[in-house]
């Protein structure tokens, strides 16, 4: 019997084959080339379930394949790693790509775009890097197939080059996830050259190391082993804020919407996005050595889950704010692997990919029901005209707002519930819970303004009046996903077990390896006692829940509230135009943008133009004074050489009667 | 009787600074030539004197070869004399200077 595993690779080498023929033969095909993106994305699904149900079956896969660089001390390979947590994740990608894949039949084929080659081609690379990230089972590969996604976010944001905002948001893009990949980088290395290993899982990982190292009391380069180990996670925490979005690097995620929206679905949503989210999670035992990474993980979500969602709400473009919504979702899940909260992290990773990826695609439908237009002050009224996506745009969007009882609302409250409990035995915490707390009341509400100035009042232009019609490779994944987005919650009902001890925590439990064996070290439970972490209750623990729970309900409820009476009337004004200046800082995104081009002319330029000088006068001036030094010596030296034969024989006699002369001086001939 | 060794040494050096002092304020190139001889002839009086004076004749034999050596060298020599003759019209050998910086 051939173990499920001898496949893994097929995973994301499918997608990889979509992508040669659609690049090959893509003109030739119906469709360009989705076809192709279909079927692999579909025999990858297949496989990740197939995986999820082997690793459910109590087995979890941790192989090298193929060593590439085989040196001394280290040696860097290829290989698989399918744990629960990463069956897990490559059900979500798979799914989510498949389902982008059907999509984009109605959003791009029908639409009548050109190069519609090069989109399924991008697209069919993009889903073989990012499942090849989520099998990597080492850090270096997975560095790699970060860049390479990376690569093809740059790729499908661009694709309307001939535009002119698209390239530069592509750029954008790039340079400013670039920029925190350095830092990736040097984490990369420095773990490698310190513990020897970039192994994720077994007992040679470098995570095993490095609670080795700290247990034994070592030092490296002078510093603890564990301030060390700090140093090195928060390198590679420059790459997780880079890719996932956080504050100060998520300035790239709501220019990346220049791309076409099933792209913005899949990899600014739903994917890549989610990569530098799952990398925290992939070494959270590394992290959770580390108090001080985790608190700065902690506080870095958490100022981005409110910073971001107080963007969101003057937005009017519909793309707009669900971009800023992602990105305060993803501070939500620092802010809940920071406090410990790994399944809660790992739960709300899940939730988001659906009803994140849900409200993209229903915006792209809302885009093609408004012949693409996407300021929502022309739509409204498009209930009654577009029901399918009314309804899951709906059911997203209470997912999103955190509304009892859809996913959202559970993922989010645990997040919640997690930082509270922890800030209740250390009040540093509190600061970062009660971030996340406001955060809630400012999604309710940008996310109900969204719904009430899309679906309800009364049209508002004439494209919303005679709205263009959806075809059923638009509604089926809409429907699939609104689904997930009702019911995804369910794997966790953590609340639900606290209060009424019924059991059905399935995922605390999945991560936890109460199904499999073998993964010793990467259990929830061990990781919890990793973190030494205290929690403290108000009273008791039913009561703390219940008024988490409450308190962020009430909050949303309030939002969402407020979002009622001042929007969902038939022809609803501009109301953020009370907002006086705070509307104008926020609409320009605190400035931010402004802040990073300072930097980079005002300060990065002149310290550049300083090295430059510094370089081009005192290093070069060395290098050319010694040559010029030299130059001049060697000019006065040449004219020895007359060219006359009787000038060289009086050289000779002169040059042996001084070396006579010195031998007989130190000889003592005159002595 | 014998002569003394220090005659040879003396003759010797004395032949020897005399070729020198062609070679070094000679223009002509045969004269040139000519000062070479008289100091490869200076160190064959030297190489000759000592053989007979240690009673060894490996000197005498190294003498040989110098004259044989000494005989190629003219050929050479006048041949190159020759050849510059031929470009320059003239055997000063201050003349021809091009092979220089």
């Amino acid at each position: 019997m051939v173990s499920a595993f001898e496949f893994a690779p097929a995973i994301a080498l499918l997608p990889l084959a979509a992508f040669v023929v659609a690049l090959v033969f893509g003109n030739g095909m119906p469709k360009k080339g989705a076809y192709a993106g279909i079927l692999a994305t579909a025999g990858s699904l297949l496989l990740s379930l197939w995986m999820f149900a082997t690793v459910a079956g109590g087995e979890v896969y941790n192989e090298g394949l193929y060593d590439w660089a085989i040196g001394d001390e280290i040696t860097f390979h290829f290989g698989v790693l399918i744990d629960p947590l990463s069956a897990l994740m490559l059900v979500i990608v798979s799914l989510v790509a498949l389902l982008v894949h059907i999509f984009s039949l109605g959003y791009m084929n029908a639409e009548g775009e050109t190069g519609l080659r090069r989109y399924y081609a991008e697209l069919g690379l993009f889903t073989f890097s990012m499942l090849a990230f989520v099998l990597a089972d080492n850090l270096l590969m997975a560095f790699m197939f970060f860049e390479l996604v990376g690569l093809c976010s740059y790729l499908l944001i661009g694709f309307w080059f001939r535009t002119r905002s698209a390239p530069s948001a592509a750029k954008k893009a790039f340079l400013v996830t670039r920029f925190g990949d350095y830092f990736f980088l040097i984490g990369v290395v420095g773990i490698g050259a310190t513990f020897g290993t970039l192994t994720f899982a077994g007992d040679a990982s470098f995570v095993a190391e490095a609670q080795s190292a700290i247990e034994a009391g070592e030092t490296f380069h002078g510093l603890g082993a564990e301030t060390w180990v700090t140093i090195l996670g928060l390198l590679v925490l420059g790459g997780v804020i880079g890719k996932s979005a956080q504050f100060p690097l998520h300035t790239w995620l709501p220019d990346a919407m220049e791309g076409p929206t099933t792209v913005s679905a899949l990899i600014h949503a739903a994917t890549m996005v989610a990569a530098g989210v799952y990398l925290v999670a992939r070494m959270f035992g590394f992290y959770a050595q580390s108090p001080t990474a985790l608190a700065i993980i902690a506080f870095v979500g958490g100022f981005t889950a409110l910073f971001a969602a107080t963007m969101g709400v003057v937005k009017d473009d519909i793309k707009q704010v669900l971009a800023y919504s992602t990105i305060s979702q993803y501070g939500y899940m620092m802010l809940g692997l920071g406090v410990g909260g790994y399944v809660a992290g790992v739960f709300h990773l899940m939730n988001h990919a659906f009803f994140k990826a849900l409200l993209f695609l229903g915006a792209g439908a809302v885009i093609i029901l408004m012949h693409h237009e996407q300021d929502m002050w022309k739509m409204g009224g498009l209930k009654d005209r577009a029901p399918v996506a009314y309804y899951t745009f709906l059911a997203g969007s209470l997912a999103l707002a955190g509304i009892v009882p859809f996913s959202g609302f559970w993922s989010k409250d645990e997040i919640l519930y997690d930082a509270l409990i922890l800030g209740l035995e250390e009040p540093i915490f509190l600061a970062a819970y009660a971030m996340g707390l406001v955060a809630v009341f400012f999604t309710g509400f940008y996310t109900f303004r969204m719904v009430f100035l899309t679906f309800h009042g009364n049209p508002r232009s004439e494209a919303a009046r005679d709205p263009h019609p959806l075809g059923m490779n638009v509604k089926i994944p809409l429907i699939v996903l609104g689904v997930l987005a009702v019911v995804a919650g369910a794997a966790n009902l953590a609340p639900v077990y606290k209060l009424a001890g019924l059991d059905i925590t399935f995922l605390e439990h999945w991560l936890d390896g109460a199904y499999t064996d073998g993964m010793e070290g990467m259990t929830y439970h061990e990781y919890s006692e990793m973190t030494g972490y205290e929690t403290g209750y108000i009273g008791s623990e039913t009561i703390t829940l219940l008024i988490g729970a409450a308190l962020s309900l009430g909050l949303a409820f309030g939002g969402a509230g407020l979002a009622y009476i001042l929007y969902n009337v038939p022809e609803p004004k501009a109301h953020t135009e009370n907002l006086g200046s705070a509307r104008t800082v926020l609409r320009s995104n605190y400035y931010q943008d402004e802040v990073q081009v300072w930097i980079a002319e005002g300060l990065t330029l002149p310290v550049a133009r300083m090295a430059d000088r510094f370089d081009q006068s005192v290093i070069d001036g060395v290098v050319n004074g010694v040559s010029s030094v030299s130059l001049f010596g060697s000019g006065g030296m040449k004219r020895l050489q007359t060219g006359v034969v009787t000038n060289y024989a009086a050289l000779i006699v002169l040059g042996f009667i001084a070396l006579v002369v010195g031998l007989g001086v130190y000889g003592g001939w005159f002595v | 009787m014998t002569v003394e060794i220090h005659y040879y040494v003396l003759l010797s050096a004395a032949l020897f600074c005399i070729g020198l002092f062609g070679v070094l304020t000679r223009r002509n190139a045969l004269m040139f030539l000519m000062s070479v001889e008289i100091m490869l002839n200076a160190a064959n009086i030297n190489l000759i004197a000592f053989a007979f004076y240690h009673g060894n004749l490996s000197g005498q034999v190294f003498a040989l070869f110098t004259m044989a050596l000494a005989a190629a060298e003219v050929a050479v020599g006048l041949g190159i004399i020759l050849v510059l003759y031929r470009n320059f019209r003239d055997v000063d050998v201050t003349v021809p200077s091009a092979m220089r910086w």
